[in-house]
This record gives C-alpha cells, structure tokens and sequence, in this order.
C-alpha cells in the first residue's frame, strides 16, 4: 500500500514561495499517513533502544510503575496519614497513564534534535519522527497493562466491564500527547531550553493533576481552585481512568465520603478533551511545516 | 590516486539530442539565519528581540543569485574554496535546503552520497538497518528486498549483517553506509567528495562503484576539492565564490582559474604577511 507521498518523487520542483496554513496541514497530514513504513520502522527502532542496555529490558515497563507506586503509597498513607480503599489501585489509574505521557511527550519533544546528522543528509518528511516517538510509548504503555493486570489480582472485586473503555480513554489521550509532541519536537530546535524545563514542568504537571488524590475531594471545599484545576486535560483523564478502573468517590455533607463501584467517564469532559486536542494537534502539524524548513539549516 | 595528466575517461554528452534540462536553477537564494544557527537558548532570543539589530546582520547569504541548467548527459564539477556554497549547492539540490528565493527543478530520482553511514540506528542490525535507510529515502520495500542482497554482498561484512550496528567498527559502518548509499542508481548524482571510504582496497573498490554510477546517471554534480577528479568525471564546470558563480566553462578552464585564483590570493597574504611581519618568520615557506 503506497500513497503518493510514500515514495521520493521523480521529479521535483521547489520554490521560494510560502504555502498556505491549509496546504500546510494537508501535507503534514499525508506525510504522517503517508510514510507508514517508515513509521513502523522507527518505532520499532524506538522500542528496541529503551532499555536495550538493562537487565530486565522492557519489563521495566512493569516494575517501574509498581515501584513508583510503592514510594506514593508510603508518601501518601503513611506521611500525610490519608486513608482511601484500595489506593493502590486508585493510584495506579493514574500512575500508568502519566508514565506514558511523560515518556512519549519526552522522547518526541527530543526526535528532532536527535537526528540532526540525518536531518542534514537526507530529505524525509520529519513529522515522522515525533509521531513514531509517541506510537513507541503508546506500544509500550500497552506493555505496561501488564502491570495493572497483576495490581488487580489483589482487588479482583473492582474489575468490572467498564474497565473495557480504556482504550477509549487511552485514544483521547494519544491525540493530546500527539499534538503537544508534534508542537514541541518543532520548537526544541529553537529553543533548547524546552528540553531542560520539560522534566520540572512535567513534574508539576502530575501534582496539579489528581493522580495522587481525587480532584472531587476539593469540590466543596475550594470552588474556584477546583474549577481552575477542572480546565487541566489531565484532570478529566485521570478522573475518566478511574471511573473505569477504580470507582469514584462523591463528598457528601458532614466531610463523608460515599465511593461508587466502577462506572461509566465523563462523557462530556472527553468530548472538550477530544476536541480541544484535535485543534492543537492541527495547529502542531501547522507549527511543524512552518519549522521543517529551517532544521536543516540551524541543525 | 589519479593525477592531473592521465588519460581523460570523457563522459560523453549524449550528443545532440539535447533533452529536458536534468537540473534548472532560476536565481536560487539561501539565507542562513545566524540567529538561529548559534543555537539560541530562550534567554538569547528574548535578549535579541529588545537588541533592535537591523536584520542585514543576523543573515548571510550561503548562495545568492545563482542560475544554473544542466541538461541530461552533462555532469557538472562545483569548485571553489571553502565556504563559497558549493556543499549548500548540493543540499539545495537533494531538498535537504529549501530556497529563500528563486526555483529549483529537478527531473528524475535525486540520489546524494551524503548519506554515508548517517542514521544508523546502532540498536538494529545492519539488515534491519538497510530496511530503514529504504524507508528514509522513500524506495519501495520490494524494491528494497530486490536490493538487499546486492548491499549485503558489496558491505563485505561477513556474519556482522546479522548483529546489532554497535558492534561495527567505524570502518564496517562506512561500507554499509557506502554499499547502501550506492545501491540505487540514480537519474541525477550529487557527490560530495567521498571518493575515500575506507580502507585501500575497500576505497578502490568504491571508486569504481561510484564509476559505475556515474555511468548510469543521466546528469551528475560533483564538488571536490580534488582537482584531477574533476577532469576525469566532468565534461563542465562552474567556479563558486562567496555564494555566486563567478565562471561557468569547461573543466580545464576552470581548473586554470581556479588555480590562478588561488596562487593570486596567496600572493596577496604573503605580500601582506610581508607587509605587516616585523620579524621574519620561518612559517611562510612556499
């Protein structure tokens, strides 16, 4: 299966005029459809790489969330003395998922400065090379389900049906991470320093998010910090992983809590996801034309 | 090594039959931003966008005004001295550069020996790795499997082709670099000179390979320093000085030129050199 964008063309013509936003996109489009093979080869590449180099290799992918799960739930159950059921499981809903943004969102934002010799040697539509960044993590975010399965064995009571919409959960959550890749990869070049403050503000980002705690707690008590905090995709995916894998817990009056078993997400906060990724990713794949040009030259 | 004198191998221009112009240039401009280039960090372009420069001096012009057509069965030799935009030439014509002004057109598969051994994903093997340079430059993968085996046999690398790159020697990672980069014969070669790959007989044999596909293209472009390469491949030539051609003719002339230009610029330093030198030093030897 080969699209017209899938080959080098035999002829070629190139001109110093500015192509419109439209074109622009339309291009990246077919560029990132288009180059399947490339793609594929790329990711695997990709996956071969991470950890190639450890003992445990890609059941990192495992451990390491189990581990980080261990360091919050002393954090959390034994430092600020919170009690939740089955927080383990609570936390997990949301470890696994931040594991897979941080990484894919790290790995594309390097993708294109990382292949600068080649950048300058080859001709190939770049866009590539931060998509197959994030399809890598994505596969090996799969890989890491592995990890949930045996947390669940402990809490066996809590796997219900619902826990089959994670991959529609989990597709929401690829087009963010595909957009804000796709528009950090484009602008690493420029600005190196995105590399370095990525780490501390993804850090931030997961404890603004409710990972480690339920954003609904705060609902009563702190309206406006709950509502600024509501406007982070974060808070809706988080919240829509849960739903699915652990329940959800409601405050009532009195500073109770009453926790529903597994559930449908929050439609509509997905759709406002959905959508407002969509946008952003265009937008990236705009930014990323507009960029692609000048790799070769600052490179 | 071939010198100057040697019998002449002529590429023969297909004689009268002039076809569609290989390559067409129309007043090609590239600008390299210098901003950019001195690789900004966010505190540097904030600083430069309250510096109020006039933009003259954050650009520079790698080539300007350039026109250049080769027709089909021509092979061009670019020379010049360092820095003139010779190499920026190529990338233009591979589409690694785009142009800031003017139009490039090329007719037919554009193949650059650029691409030795850049690339390579030192986690595969090298036969995953010769898949992926396929992938990168858009070949089919049917055509790639067609290729394979002739790559394998001509990187001479024994059982190597099944282990992982990072356990080649610089040398093994030339020549499949070498043997992937030559696989395909191209419509249009760039070659920018990479004559010498390797060890002694490895690099004979590669000069014969990229020989071969000089053979074959239908128009090449070759920039070098070598001189004796020049009259060897090429049956024209264009002299590039600071981003513009300065003289288009053939090889020999220009080589002449060339030559008269760099003995003349070296008279001027060592005048100059002369000139300012309050002690006699024993560096300018002649």
């Amino acid at each position: 299966m080969t699209s017209p964008t899938s080959e080098a063309s035999a002829s070629n013509r190139r001109r110093a005029r500015r192509k419109g936003s439209v074109a622009l996109i339309r291009t990246g489009l077919e560029e990132m459809f288009g180059r399947r093979r490339l793609t594929r080869f790329l990711v695997g590449a990709d996956i071969k790489r991470t950890h190639a180099d450890t003992l445990f290799g890609q059941l990192w992918w495992i451990i390491d969330p189990l581990l980080q799960m261990a360091v919050y739930i002393i954090l959390v159950t034994i430092i600020f003395a919170k009690t939740t059921p089955d927080y383990p499981l609570f936390l997990f809903a949301a470890i696994l998922p931040w594991k897979w943004f941080s990484t894919s969102l790290g790995d594309a934002t390097l993708s294109v400065t990382g292949r600068q010799q080649l950048i300058r040697q080859i001709q190939f539509p770049k866009i590539v090379l931060p998509t197959a960044s994030v399809i890598a993590g994505t596969l090996s975010f799969t890989f890491g389900l592995v990890a949930l399965g045996i947390v669940y064995l402990f809490y066996l009571d809590r796997l219900t049906i619902w826990v089959l919409l994670l991959p529609f959960i989990a597709a929401v959550q690829f087009l963010f991470t595909l957009a804000l890749g796709i528009l950090l990869s484009a602008l690493n070049p420029f600005f190196r320093d995105i590399q370095n403050v990525l780490r501390h503000f993804l850090r931030l980002w997961f404890y603004l998010s409710p990972g480690l705690y339920s954003l609904s707690a705060i609902a009563h008590s702190n309206k406006i910090v709950y509502d600024i905090l509501s406007l982070n995709p974060f808070a809706v995916l988080f919240d829509a992983y849960r739903s699915v894998i652990w329940g959800s817990d409601i405050p009532v009056v009195g500073g109770k809590t009453v926790y529903l078993p597994p559930g449908p997400p929050n439609w509509t906060g997905l759709l406002i996801v959905t959508g407002v990724s969509g946008v952003l990713l265009l937008w990236g794949i705009l930014v990323f034309k507009r960029a692609e040009p000048a790799f070769a030259r600052i490179l | 090594m071939r010198d100057d004198d040697s019998a002449e191998i002529p590429v023969e221009p297909y004689g009268s039959a002039i076809k569609a112009p290989a390559i067409d240039i129309v007043d090609l401009g590239i600008r390299y931003d210098l901003r950019l280039t001195k690789r900004t960090t966010l505190k540097g372009s904030i600083a430069d966008m309250f510096r109020r420069t006039n933009g003259a001096e954050n650009h520079f012009w790698a080539l300007r005004h350039v026109n250049l057509s080769l027709a089909q069965g021509e092979s061009l030799a670019v020379v010049g001295p360092n820095g003139a935009g010779k190499s920026t030439l190529l990338l233009a014509l591979a589409g690694i550069l785009q142009p800031t002004e003017g139009d490039i057109q090329t007719h037919g598969k554009v193949s650059t020996l650029l691409t030795l051994g850049a690339g390579f994903e030192v986690d595969l093997t090298g036969r995953d790795n010769i898949d992926l340079a396929g992938a990168f430059l858009g070949i089919p993968q049917r055509e790639m499997d067609e290729l394979t085996p002739a790559i394998i046999e001509f990187a001479d690398i024994g059982p190597f082709i099944d282990a992982a790159v990072r356990t080649y020697s610089s040398g093994m990672k030339a020549r499949l670099g070498f043997s992937i980069a030559t696989a395909i014969t191209p419509d249009i070669l760039l070659l920018d000179e990479v004559l010498g790959t390797g060890d002694q007989t490895f690099r004979s044999r590669s000069q014969v390979r990229i020989r071969e596909l000089a053979g074959k293209a239908r128009a090449i472009v070759l920039v070098t320093h070598d001189l004796a390469n020049v009259s060897d491949f090429c049956n024209r030539a264009i002299l590039v000085e600071k981003g513009r051609i300065i003289a288009e003719d053939d090889p020999k002339t220009i080589i002449a030129l060339y030559r008269d230009r760099i003995a003349h610029q070296k008279l001027l330093a060592e005048e100059d050199a002369q000139r300012f030198a309050t002690v006699p030093t024993a560096s300018s030897h002649h």
